[in-house]
């Protein structure tokens, strides 16, 4: 949307994301970055706050109906707890909400993150501008599921 | 929203409205930053554990430039959320004026329907003239805390008449208690003897003085049942939501695509008025109003 353009006339829905950190890891300047940013490029964005457990973060994006849900660790713990949020969508068969990743994601693991349709993973320096396009996407994907 | 999916909306709503009218509806309103939804956190797990039903609507403001919006108001509140499995859905007000979003009353019809006791409404962090929530709420709450101003702050029109109930929060700031005294000497002036408005304190650090508030909130509901006044606002407010969507798709829109077509209108800018009275005119509203 055109800067200055009232907001009346958008009329769709805006793509509605999740942040969210699910471990043990209170470093939430770069999500906090990223929440700007998202909200800037025309989201409706919900910041899920430090150390909340998988569950709580699958219960609160079902309870907003989000489009995607994007999960940031920089400790090292992603391929344990970023598995943890896909088995509970998986047994809860949700399927209309996209998982995307980020943090500090050696290259090794992000085959198998893509595996649990964790995509992105992108790490530090990456444009913010990258990332809202990979997230835009994502979310096209789920809203078009939602709207099935 | 357009054609097939407008259509089933309309459908739903009105089913589901039909199994609503038992909740309480509750406006939280006020300035930003001035704890509401810490406030509504707290005060919902204290209305879980009395064994009611309690959902949650928070409102926040979309950016006129981009239509992004920082839902920021589930932070507060959620951990409270997750201990009480409490349900708690965040709207965007996208562009929508006067501290709620189009999507408000839509909402609470679906919540009403579910069964639950209280639907708690948290507005946009608002000015003095964000009044939309009084037509929404059955009760509204507003809340303020020391500092925001003296005495002739207290008796303004606006917000600080269509409170029902007000909170001062924050209590263990310092000022605390001549500010509550500034809103008990004006409510002091009411006229309404029916019912008695009145001033809660409440802070972080004493969780009775949240169970004073919902104690309030209970008088103001046993008020509404006395004088027949529960869900009567609400039933206007949807009349009148669903009044002006019909009008504005089926009388509205079609004169204006009709002004359009009319190739001796292209510029309106000198009879606009004229023409709009001439359309007026020749629909014969008054007609139409001895019809009904």
């Amino acid at each position: 949307m055109v800067d200055g353009k009232n907001q009346l006339l958008f009329k769709d829905k805006p793509i509605k994301i999740l942040l969210a950190k699910p471990g043990i890891d209170g470093h939430d300047r770069g999500i906090l970055v990223l929440a700007k940013a998202f909200r800037d490029a025309g989201m409706e964005v919900l910041y899920a706050g430090l150390l909340p457990t998988p569950e709580e973060v699958v219960d609160t994006a079902v309870n907003e109906d989000v489009d995607v849900i994007a999960l940031s660790l920089l400790n090292g713990a992603h391929m344990t707890v970023f598995r943890k949020v896909a088995q509970i969508m998986e047994s809860r068969n949700i399927d209309d909400i996209s998982l995307v990743g980020g943090g500090t994601i050696p290259d090794e693991d992000k085959p198998e993150l893509e595996k649990m349709k964790i995509t992105g993973n992108y790490g530090p320096g990456t444009p913010l501008s990258v990332i809202i396009d990979h997230v835009t996407m994502r979310a096209i994907e789920a809203r078009e599921r939602k709207l099935r | 929203m357009e054609g097939a999916n407008d259509n089933l909306r309309k459908e739903l709503l009105a089913k589901l409205y039909q199994y609503g009218g038992h909740s309480q509806v509750v406006g939280i309103t006020g300035p930003p930053g001035i704890g509401k939804s810490t406030l509504i956190g707290n005060m919902s797990s204290l209305i879980i554990k009395s064994g009611k039903k309690v959902a949650i609507l928070a409102i926040d403001a979309s950016s006129p430039y981009t239509g992004g919006s920082l839902l920021g108001n589930r932070i507060r509140m959620q951990d409270q959320l997750w201990e009480n499995k409490i349900y708690m859905r965040s709207l965007a007000n996208r562009g929508s004026k006067g501290g709620l979003a189009d999507s408000a009353l839509g909402s609470v019809i679906i919540l009403d329907s579910a069964g639950y006791d209280y639907i708690i409404i948290e507005t946009v962090g608002s000015g003095q003239a964000d009044l939309d929530i009084m037509n929404l709420a059955d009760t509204t709450v507003l809340v303020l805390a020391p500092g925001l101003g003296d005495q002739i702050q207290a008796i303004k029109a606006g917000i600080m008449e269509i409170a029902d109930i007000f909170v001062m929060n924050k209590m263990d700031r310092e000022g605390a208690y001549f500010a509550m005294k500034d809103i008990e000497d004006t409510l002091s002036l009411d006229e309404n003897k029916e019912f008695r408005r009145e001033v809660i304190g409440s802070t972080i650090t004493k969780s009775e003085s949240y169970l004073e508030l919902i104690n309030a909130i209970g008088r103001h509901r046993e008020f509404l049942d006395r004088a027949g006044q529960m869900g009567k606002k609400r039933l206007d407010f949807a009349l009148r939501w669903v009044l002006e969507d019909e009008l504005k798709e089926k009388l509205i829109d079609p004169i204006i695509a009709k002004i359009h077509s009319n190739p001796k209108n292209a510029s309106l800018k000198e009879n606009i008025y004229q023409e709009v009275d001439f359309i007026i005119d020749s629909l014969d509203i008054r007609g139409l109003l001895k019809k009904i």
